[in-house]
């Protein structure tokens, strides 16, 4: 697969303080990669470098093939929500500031006013479309900053905490609407510190610890690696204290089901052999969520 | 670039339209700083004093100073304002890049700001008695000294981009371009030959001999306007450039 973004050893040093270090970052089209990291570890820096709005000190970026800080052109590849700022001119109303973007972005004036209402209707602001930006809720802003980022129908979207400070149904709406655009073709950088939505949208992990990538990889795997061998065990009815005593010998843990199993398979299917004949409901490898891996790599790290 | 003029050119519009009140307060504010400066000429000059052709003289001045000081100063406005506001990182997302961008934003703000003006001269034509002869082509030198104020505007900008915090600045300097606009260079003596080569001295020259004293336009003069002001609008832009790429090497295009 053509790589939508490639950025290869980015560095950044601010006085001091190495902000960014080696870090490199690959995102073709369709994956959503969640860019996870404890704040000030270098996660908005290095958002700034991929969308030309900062200089690396050493690394480069390309946007299929071109690189921002050398062609502006490149930008055209590229739509942006950045934590932090309103995205959008308070003064005007949402179709106003989709076209003034959209027209900033490089289209053609009533190209821009075709996608902006498009968009307006697709995104449930069709009845907002003549209202000022100072008079929407925070949500309509938010989902109003993302169709601004998408006017010029770009294939790489750096999506910067895009459900920071929304309730839960603007929330849901906006992560539908980014699993959409991923299976409609886009490559998505989404930063968040909402690990259970990054867990949910993300096809690829990166996890960014001061400055360094510190574990990167594909979404099920990752969260495989960390799981382990943990299996979890669930009778239909409670183990009697006698069963659960001669179990324990065998690696059971737990007072009640779900029962867990560390231990290899070898060990679970004398586990199992000595189980029976209790009717089991299920028994399945235990999964880590990404809050698991998150404070483990950060912990580690 | 013609429908980033035509957004640029809605957009200021909208904001003149939707915000009446700032639009009264510019014309109002303006019209009260002239009066005070005209009062106060009179008063200093004592009782009896007549300014005569002067008041026309003085009010020309006055306007190209205003007009000048738009062209001055909204740049650096803007961006402290979309520094502030978090809307300048968007902005330089532009594929036609910053330069471009804030080159059409200033020719389409030019409408909004004609406007304001128009409307300061026909106030303190009404209140002083002052008749303006206005020529055609007199816009040309008008032209002239805003290609160069808009050079210095983006001089001004470049502090603006590093510093944000620039308004006592402008503030100040904005007093400088009156200085630039009323240096005299039809007498002999160092300050005159300074003149040419000082920014927005020569249009500046040119268009009050035409509007307030009926002179016909000076073709030599009006070229050495233009090249004075294209030099200092590529002075400007060549600043505004380097003070780009500073911002984005230290990262200040975005907080306040």
């Amino acid at each position: 697969m053509n790589a939508v973004l490639e950025a290869t050893g980015l560095r950044k040093r601010f006085g001091n303080l190495v902000a960014v270090d080696g870090v490199s970052l690959h995102l073709a089209a369709g994956e959503v990669l969640a860019f996870l990291g404890p704040n000030g570890a270098g996660k908005t820096t290095t958002i700034k470098m991929l969308a030309g709005l900062l200089w690396p000190d050493g690394g480069q970026v390309h946007l299929l093939g071109k690189s921002p800080h050398q062609n502006p052109w490149a930008l055209r590849h590229l739509g942006a929500v950045l934590e932090g700022n309103r995205n959008v001119y308070w003064r005007m109303t949402a179709l106003e500031n989709l076209v003034y973007f959209g027209v900033a972005r490089g289209l053609r004036y009533q190209a821009a006013q075709r996608r902006a209402q498009a968009l307006l209707e697709q995104l449930e602001l069709g009845s907002k479309s003549h209202t000022e930006v100072r008079h929407l809720s925070r949500g309509m802003q938010q989902k109003l900053s993302l169709a601004v980022a998408l006017m010029h129908d770009p294939e790489l979207l750096l999506l910067d905490e895009p459900t920071l400070g929304l309730d839960v149904e603007s929330a849901l709406r906006v992560e539908a609407m980014v699993r959409e655009l991923a299976q409609a073709g886009k490559a998505i950088l989404l930063t968040t510190h909402q690990l259970e939505v990054a867990q949910r949208l993300a096809s690829r992990i990166a996890i960014i610890q001061q400055g360094h990538i510190v574990l990167e990889g594909r979404t099920p795997e990752v969260l495989g690696r960390f799981a382990g061998e943990h299996y979890l065990i669930e009778t239909e009815t409670p183990l009697s204290p006698a069963q659960l005593s001669h179990l324990r010998s065998l690696g059971l843990e737990g007072e009640e089901p779900p029962y867990v199993y560390h231990g290899d398979s070898d060990g679970l299917w004398r586990l199992l052999e000595a189980l029976k004949p209790t009717p089991l409901k299920k028994v399945a490898r235990a999964e880590a969520d990404l809050l698991d891996v998150f404070l483990k790599v950060v912990g580690r790290a | 670039m013609l429908d980033l003029f035509w957004v640029e050119f809605k957009r200021s519009w909208l904001y003149l339209r939707r915000y009446p009140s700032e639009f009264v307060g510019a014309v109002v504010s303006l019209s009260i700083l002239f009066l005070l400066l005209f009062l106060g000429a009179r008063f200093l000059a004592g009782p009896g004093a007549d300014f005569g052709e002067r008041t026309e003289a003085l009010l020309v001045g006055f306007l190209l100073w205003t007009l000048t000081l738009f062209a001055y100063n909204s740049l650096s406005f803007g961006l402290s304002e979309e520094a502030q506001t978090g809307t300048l990182e968007q902005l330089f997302l532009t594929p036609y890049g910053p330069i471009p961008l804030f080159l059409v934003r200033n020719l389409a703000g030019l409408g909004t700001q004609l406007l304001i003006l128009g409307s300061i001269a026909l106030v303190l034509m009404l209140l002083t008695g002052a008749r303006l002869s206005f020529p055609p082509l007199v816009l040309l030198p008008i032209l002239a000294v805003l290609v160069g104020g808009y050079g210095l505007g983006f001089a001004m900008a470049s502090l603006a981009l590093l510093f944000k915090r620039v308004q006592q600045i402008l503030g100040i300097s904005q007093f400088l371009l009156i200085f630039l606009l009323q240096v005299p260079l039809d007498s002999s003596g160092w300050l005159a030959k300074l003149g040419y080569f000082l920014p927005l001295a020569p249009g500046a020259h040119l268009a009050r001999q035409m509007m307030s004293a009926g002179a016909s336009l000076d073709w030599g003069l009006l070229g050495l306007a233009f090249l004075n002001g294209l030099c200092y609008l590529g002075l400007g832009l060549l600043i505004f450039g380097r003070a780009v790429r500073a911002a984005k090497r230290r990262g200040l295009l975005f907080g306040y």
